[in-house]
């Protein structure tokens, strides 16, 4: 064992001083545009089930389509997959890799991924949606095609909330407060068999779920997670109440050891996104609502957005063909087929307005309605509901602060005690990587 | 290191060290066969541990085109100072020490229980020996899953099941790994059902060498059961003893796996060791001068504690 570490530290270091090495340029290297033929590498996270699926069954059609272009996919555990293509330097990068949304300014910033004007069609970026394309750009260029977006929100058991009496919202307008939110906690917990009576996933911790999902409590305040590179937004009085008021809901919350709380009626709301969808669906059928996350301070009830999204690494030599995948990617055909897989909101116009779960009057409608109101980066108001994750390449480390921060909350700990916590350890960041060239 | 090898023969270094002739010869062959294990040593060792120095001394971001920024020793101030990771160094030093107390004599004294009930001529000692050797020959990452579901949180768990049934339903789902009271204590039980196997078989081994005359000749100066066990079993043992602690003590140290994939270190970092910040700092929050700086104060402490062990083994050594 004390052997093995020892060889994993010089990998580390041989490994590191081929990152240095490999990073002597300047940041936004173009990808070689190449013949637009042969073998391309490509890189995907190991995920949901039905995603899986989906881009294996893509992969293998394209390749059997003959375009002169072959794909060679390797899949990567979702939990470790980030650290993955963080650890892994540019030069060792494949054609084409997934990433997830908030971390393209850190691989901006670390020269991997390379800007994708000339290598995909102007027809493929045209098609994006907004909240896609706004997630794909830095600083002006555009670094990835999104084939799905992200809708979060609250999924309810319509039998078991008449059942205890509860009255539930069913507009980002008219959502819960967190002190109504509690009163229907209480009333159907008191009917429910476990007496418990929310699901939060809390079995995928730890990872990017507890950022994602809870992230708009912090901005349903009308704060901040950073704002000009610091986190002293986060570190404050109304932000540290409203995450107190929801950790105090622990009592509630289901473990949800078995990933079968909600479907299998152990509770009556799931705080979860899309993906969910089509298990839910499935066990409940008509008794399945899907509801707005409740509010918790002045700027109304807030939800996530910004999903895994793809691009080409600076060290590519095969551009061109690494475009058409991203084209074929982005097609109506395989945007249809992964809505279809996992419940998620397409990522370009053309599905969008076609998808039956997303359409005026579809089941998922509620979600779409909240990306055609997206709050960018400025201050969130009341008159936005969806919050992007922060933009910045100190993403890894907030986002791995935050989770702290929410998992302790709800084992127990003094909530103010780990928002100063995390608030100087992402302001250390900052300082350490002068404020990362921004 | 050193204290792993082992007991030295006095017969092969006396015969050495009387033949005058060709002890030339001897020494340069010796130096040749020592160059394999010198040539490892200085590539997996001692270059890493130079390349760990150096890394301590800059600011080195795994995500970041910026060249590795000169420091000097900073990084090892904030460890020490720095409210935002002092914290959390603090609690790991002292996890781990609590971990190694508390491991090395339960984990050495349970390893040597089992190891003088399973020398005992009776049937089917093979099998028992074979059932608690088992947890060593998994995978720690495999053992971690599966005492994962051992110790889940609600009524599903085992643990929980268990004492929920025991109890009449009085004990209440308790949330093992989530509580910061009872998370360590939790890792540590998995740890040494976990670790004792392999004590056992070495001390078995030990046990067996132990001349039958000897407990022979305990029983006819009418030594009971415990005398015997007191002063012949014990001195028996004693070098084995000795190297079974040191290497627990060194494994102990390393504690990692568990925690990496039980509780990552939390909650509230109650279960955090030197270890796991060490790679956390380098691999997910980017901080690869930090982590390095970790683990030369790290290598800095088990050095230590690993001389203070030699030195006392020696004097043991001594008394025989």
């Amino acid at each position: 064992m004390f052997r093995t570490r020892r060889v994993g530290l010089a990998a580390g270091v041989a490994c590191l001083a081929m990152t240095v090495a490999a990073c002597g340029g300047g940041g936004s290297t173009q990808a070689e545009a190449g013949s637009g033929k042969g073998t391309i590498t490509v890189w995907a996270h190991d995920g949901q089930p039905g995603e899986d699926a989906a881009i294996k069954q893509a992969v293998q059609e394209f390749n059997d389509a003959h375009t002169g272009v072959t794909v060679s996919l390797t899949l990567i555990p979702e939990k470790t997959y980030s650290q993955t293509i963080n650890s892994t330097p540019a030069s060792k990068l494949p054609d084409v890799f997934e990433f997830d949304g908030p971390s393209l300014a850190s691989d901006v910033f670390a020269d991997k991924l390379s800007p994708l004007t000339d290598l995909v069609s102007p027809q493929t970026l045209a098609n994006q949606s907004s909240s896609a394309t706004a997630q794909n750009t830095y600083q002006y260029k555009q670094y990835g095609v999104s084939v799905i977006d992200s809708g979060l929100g609250m999924y309810g058991n319509k039998k078991m909330l008449d059942a205890a009496g509860v009255k539930y919202p069913t507009s980002w307008k008219d959502s819960w407060t967190a002190d109504d939110f509690q009163a229907a906690l209480v009333k159907l917990a008191a009917k429910a068999p476990g007496h418990k009576a929310l699901d939060v996933q809390e079995n995928t911790f730890p990872g990017e779920w507890a950022s994602y999902g809870f992230l708009p409590i912090v901005n349903s305040t009308g704060h901040r997670v950073v704002a000009n590179n610091s986190a002293q937004d986060l570190d404050n009085p109304t932000v540290i109440a409203a995450l107190e008021k929801f950790a105090s809901w622990r009592d509630y919350i289901d473990a949800n050891t078995d990933a079968q709380a909600f479907p299998s009626g152990r509770v009556a709301l799931s705080w979860v996104g899309h993906w969910m969808y089509p298990t839910y669906s499935k066990a409940l059928g008509n008794d399945l609502v899907t509801l707005p996350l409740p509010s918790f301070g002045e700027a109304g009830a807030k939800t996530g957005m910004g999903s895994w999204a793809w691009g080409i690494s600076t060290s590519s030599k095969n551009g061109k063909a690494a475009g058409k995948f991203l084209d074929y990617l982005t097609s109506d055909k395989i945007v249809s087929a992964y809505t279809t897989a996992d419940g998620a909101p397409p990522a370009t116009n053309s599905v969008l307005t076609t998808s039956p779960l997303y359409k005026d009057g579809g089941p998922l409608h509620l979600f779409a309605e909240a990306l055609q109101t997206p709050c960018g980066a400025s201050v969130p108001s009341t008159s936005c509901v969806a919050v992007p994750r922060p933009v910045t390449p100190a993403y890894p480390v907030i986002s791995q602060q935050f989770q702290n921060v929410i998992e302790d909350a709800l084992k127990g700990g003094n909530v103010p005690s780990l928002v100063h916590k995390a608030a100087s350890a992402i302001n250390l960041a900052y300082q350490q990587n002068n404020n990362y060239g921004q | 290191m050193a204290a792993l090898d082992a007991p030295p023969r006095p017969l092969v270094r006396g015969r050495g060290r009387g033949r005058g002739r060709g002890r030339g010869r001897e020494a340069r062959a010796a130096g040749l066969m020592t160059l394999p294990a010198i040539a490892g040593l200085a590539l997996f060792v001692v270059t890493p541990f130079v390349l760990a120095i150096w890394l301590s001394m800059h600011y080195v971001n795994m995500q970041s085109i910026l060249p590795p920024r000169w420091v000097g020793l900073q990084q090892y101030v904030m460890l020490f100072t720095n409210p935002a990771v002092r914290g959390q160094f603090y609690r790991a030093l002292l996890n781990n020490a609590v971990f190694t107390v508390v491991v090395v004599p339960l984990q050495t004294g349970l390893a040597l229980a089992l190891a003088v009930a399973l020398n005992q001529r009776i049937r089917g000692t093979a099998v028992l020996r074979t059932l608690f050797f088992m947890p060593v020959v998994f995978p720690m990452a495999l053992v971690a899953v599966v005492w994962k579901l051992i110790y889940s949180p609600d009524q599903l768990g085992m643990l929980n099941s268990v004492l929920h049934l025991v109890s009449f339903g009085q004990i209440g789902p308790i949330d093992w790994l989530g509580n910061p009271h009872t998370a360590l204590a939790a890792i540590i039980i998995m740890s040494i059902w976990q670790g004792a196997g392999l004590q056992m078989v070495i001390l078995l081994a030990g046990l067996q060498e132990i001349n039958p005359a000897l407990y022979e000749a305990a029983s006819i100066d009418g030594a009971n059961r415990w005398q015997q066990f007191r002063n012949v079993t014990l001195p028996g043992l004693r070098n084995t003893l000795i190297f079974v602690s040191t290497v627990t003590v060194i494994l102990a140290f390393q504690l990692f796996d568990q925690i990496y994939i039980l509780t990552q270190g939390g909650p509230q970092d109650s279960t955090t060791t030197v270890m796991f910040q060490a790679v956390t700092s380098a691999f997910t929050d980017g901080n690869i001068g930090q982590g390095a700086a970790i683990t030369v104060i790290f290598f800095i402490i088990v050095l230590a504690i690993t001389l203070i062990q030699r030195r006392l083994l020696r004097e043991e050594r001594e008394v025989q």
